[in-house]
């Protein structure tokens, strides 16, 4: 677990790294984005290109067109022959939000498939960018949504703490974690939670941003869920915290969607009501409260839509067996149940149970 | 099996009371993990949803009392109380009023919905404000008075803290371990769509609570924002303002022959903003959303080329400005924009981006202007929807955007 936030975007953005997945930090100029990404590259000891895309020219990114005899070449630049030479590396585009919208255009291909021109750099090269917020930098543009929907969008945010501890201890480098060979083998399994998802929510497949403030931030998109699906692998792998795994997959499709999918993950941990009522010893209960609670409240609704006799015992025997561990979240469960007595059924031996707790908190009828 | 969660004794029966008597909050109670900490002479909560109770104090109150304190520390996470105190720049030293001002507004709702604490509840009229308002203008009020007035001051000290999620300055009880934050904001969420269900379904909600719940569910873009976005988006749309081209040649391209460069060009556009000035309007928020206007324009280098047309049921003269207090807004009769927007498309040289400031009770044009953008301000809480071809972007005067 991370001990403060400015770690698990250190953390998330190493995982981002490590997947190859192309990724966009957010942050007020002067927070040290451009320096945290350089220490991680030596770190790794690979070679970091930083191109400021502010100052550049469509041309040094879709190539510089050169009229050879009758066709015309569009020749790579310098740094990304050096990339290329290296055939791994970092490629760092800094002060993307600052870029024209011409040069943002020509980055599309840059990002995603890695072309510069006409020459494509190996697969092995980590793309990072980094950006202020348009409304902190005077000159800047939103990012249209293209370029935004090809990014993994981490917000990099230090807290007083971590300033402290780096001015006094040095910056540290964000972790790159080294990933086991094969482990892109499970991202079938990832790919299967996400359309189990967007099954339920078929809505969030495809949802352009509503408006320009929120185009230039992730969105969903198939491109993006499938980017989260190799992000929530590459975070398994790592073995990292769900602090980063929440940040890699609200930056890949955006706080909304990404908030809605981490909610029905863990929801998914839940036992199905039905199955429960057929079988009551099968239950357990889970350990935070509130899961708890979410467990049995879903059991007494779904007693309570259909209130047959044999299910409301069923409802009452998984009840009993929680009464002495979480009296509490049991006994507010037992009284939705109560409510919802069949006709002519008698009393069950479990509610005597949940007499005590109900008598203190002062709810028992005399 | 271990529960995390079971606490001390006397905690069941409370938190019983509490999720019986506020049906809506059990995700959140039952989220809180309690843990005895003797000698402690307070009970606190920290942003990781752990609840610190002396047991001593505990043994005194009976389940209502100790079940409307859960109820209100869950409440201090819920209004992210924590984070707003650290946003504000509360310190130790200032941390008792923040507390006093955070615990107002919590319980300004709750207390008439049947909160029971014990030792009476801080109330916004306990220093003489109006209930319902941010704890932000309580401490404002708190902070401005040299001592702490009437019933406030009679308080033993440590009732006023809440721990750190209510100020966000961190306990020495506190240890690692608690909710991890993406978690606690799931739960957060998890609470808040409780609340509006309930509210759907089986009855009331305090109204503070919903309007929380509203906002952490469907939040608030902030007007300034968007419309800053917006315009920018348009200028850029329009202008290509700053941007490259291959339609000319670049400057430097005969020092590298045979490549072609291509050159940087800036046309400068021209704007018009009409202002619905029929008897519907709100002054305060047209003016506020004018001075927004003028000041993005600025920024972008475009104040000058700013013409400004007041429209009722027609348009008045376009008048070049240099600032939004010159604007001269003559009508006061009927609405039709249609007029406003004809009127800025009528004006020579043509106005490539047009910003329509209007309550939005006004027929519209069927299409969009041909060769003009239209983004339109619509100004209001309630204001009906611009139609499709415009960008619409609510303004409204709201302080919702604060709550988190």
């Amino acid at each position: 677990m991370s001990e403060h936030d400015g770690n698990a975007t250190a953390e998330a953005l190493g995982i981002a790294v490590a997947a190859r997945v192309p990724v966009l930090l957010w942050g007020a100029p002067g927070t040290g984005k451009t320096s945290a990404i350089r220490a991680m590259a030596d770190a790794m000891g690979l070679p970091c290109e930083t191109v400021i895309a502010s100052i550049r020219e469509p041309s040094d990114f879709a190539g510089l067109p050169v009229v050879a005899g009758d066709s015309v070449r569009f020749a790579p630049p310098q740094w990304a022959r050096r990339l290329a030479a290296a055939g791994s590396g970092v490629l760092f585009l800094d002060e993307l939000s600052t870029a024209p919208p011409a040069v943002q255009a020509a980055l599309l291909r840059v990002v995603l498939e890695r072309t510069v021109g006409d020459l494509t750099l190996p697969p092995e090269v980590a793309v990072v960018a980094a950006a202020n917020p348009p409304e902190q930098a005077a000159d800047g543009w939103d990012l249209s949504a293209p370029l935004a929907n090809r990014l993994c969008h981490l917000t990099w945010e230090l807290t007083p703490r971590f300033i402290a501890d780096g001015l006094a201890g040095g910056w540290a480098a964000p972790q790159v974690p080294l990933l086991p060979a094969g482990w892109a083998a499970a991202e079938q399994l990832h790919k299967g939670m996400v359309a189990a998802f967007l099954q339920v929510r078929p809505a969030l497949a495809i949802a352009p941003p509503p408006n320009a403030a929120e185009a230039g931030r992730g969105w969903p998109s198939p491109r993006t869920w499938e980017m989260a699906a190799r992000l929530m692998t590459a975070t398994d792998a790592a073995k990292a915290s769900g602090q980063a795994r929440s940040a890699l997959v609200r930056g890949a499709v955006g706080d909304g969607a990404g908030v809605e999918f981490l909610a029905w993950l863990v929801d998914m941990d839940l036992p199905d009501p039905e199955e429960v009522l057929a079988d009551p010893a099968s239950f357990r209960l889970p350990g935070r409260g509130d899961r708890a609670y979410a467990a049995l409240a879903s059991i007494a609704a779904a007693v309570a839509s259909e209130p047959t006799p044999q299910r409301w015992a069923a409802g009452w025997r998984v009840l009993g067996a929680c009464a002495e561990t979480a009296p509490d979240v049991a006994a507010t469960a037992a009284r939705v149940l109560a409510r919802c007595r069949p006709d002519g059924t008698a009393l069950p031996a479990e509610i005597k149970l949940f007499a005590p707790v109900l008598r203190d908190a002062g709810l028992l009828s005399p | 099996m271990t529960r995390e969660s079971a606490g001390p004794p006397g905690i069941p029966a409370a938190r019983l009371w509490a999720a019986a008597r506020f049906p809506y909050l059990a995700s959140g109670l039952f989220g809180t993990q309690v843990t005895p900490v003797p000698g402690l002479e307070k009970v606190a909560i920290d942003p990781r949803w752990r609840v610190f109770i002396d047991p001593e104090l505990a043994a005194d109150w009976t389940p209502a009392e100790l079940g409307s304190l859960l109820v209100h520390h869950v409440c201090h996470l819920l209004r992210n109380h924590s984070e707003r105190a650290g946003a504000y720049g509360v310190t130790e030293d200032d941390s008792a009023n923040w507390i006093d001002a955070a615990d107002a507004e919590i319980n300004d709702d709750l207390v008439p919905a049947g909160l029971q604490l014990p030792g009476g509840a801080v109330l916004p009229r306990d220093f003489g404000a109006a209930p319902g308002r941010l704890a932000e203008e309580y401490y404002a009020l708190l902070q401005g008075r040299v001592s702490r007035p009437g019933p406030l001051a009679d308080r033993p000290r440590q009732w006023h803290d809440c721990g750190s999620g209510a100020d966000g300055l961190p306990r020495e009880h506190e240890g690692p371990g608690g909710l991890d934050p993406w978690l606690a904001d799931l739960l957060l969420r998890q609470v808040a769509q409780d609340i509006l269900d309930h509210s759907k379904t089986a009855g009331t909600a305090p109204a503070g609570l919903l309007r929380w719940a509203r906002d952490v569910l469907t939040p608030q873009v902030n007007w300034r924002r968007l419309l800053a976005a917006e315009l920018r988006r348009a200028v850029a749309d329009i202008a290509g303002a700053v941007d490259y081209s291959y339609r000319r040649p670049s400057r430097r391209a005969g020092a590298v022959s045979g490549v072609v460069l291509p050159a940087l060009r800036r046309p400068v556009p021209e704007l018009a903003v009409v202002c619905d000035t029929s008897g519907s309007m709100s002054d305060e928020l047209l003016t506020m959303a004018l001075a927004e206007v003028e000041g993005l324009l600025r920024a972008l280098g475009l104040a000058r080329r700013l013409r400004v047309l007041a429209c009722d049921a027609a348009a008045g003269p376009a008048q070049r400005v240099t600032s939004a207090r010159h604007v001269e807004l003559t009508g006061g009769g009927g609405t039709n924009m249609g007029a406003g927007i004809a009127a800025a498309y009528a004006l020579r040289p043509r106005p490539a981006l047009t910003v329509v400031l209007t309550d939005g009770y006004t027929p519209w044009p069927n299409a969009a202007p041909k060769g003009m953008r239209v983004v339109a301000g619509l100004l209001g809480d309630d204001a009906p929807d611009a139609p499709k071809w415009a960008r619409p972007v609510r303004v409204t005067s709201g302080q919702a955007a604060t709550i988190r």
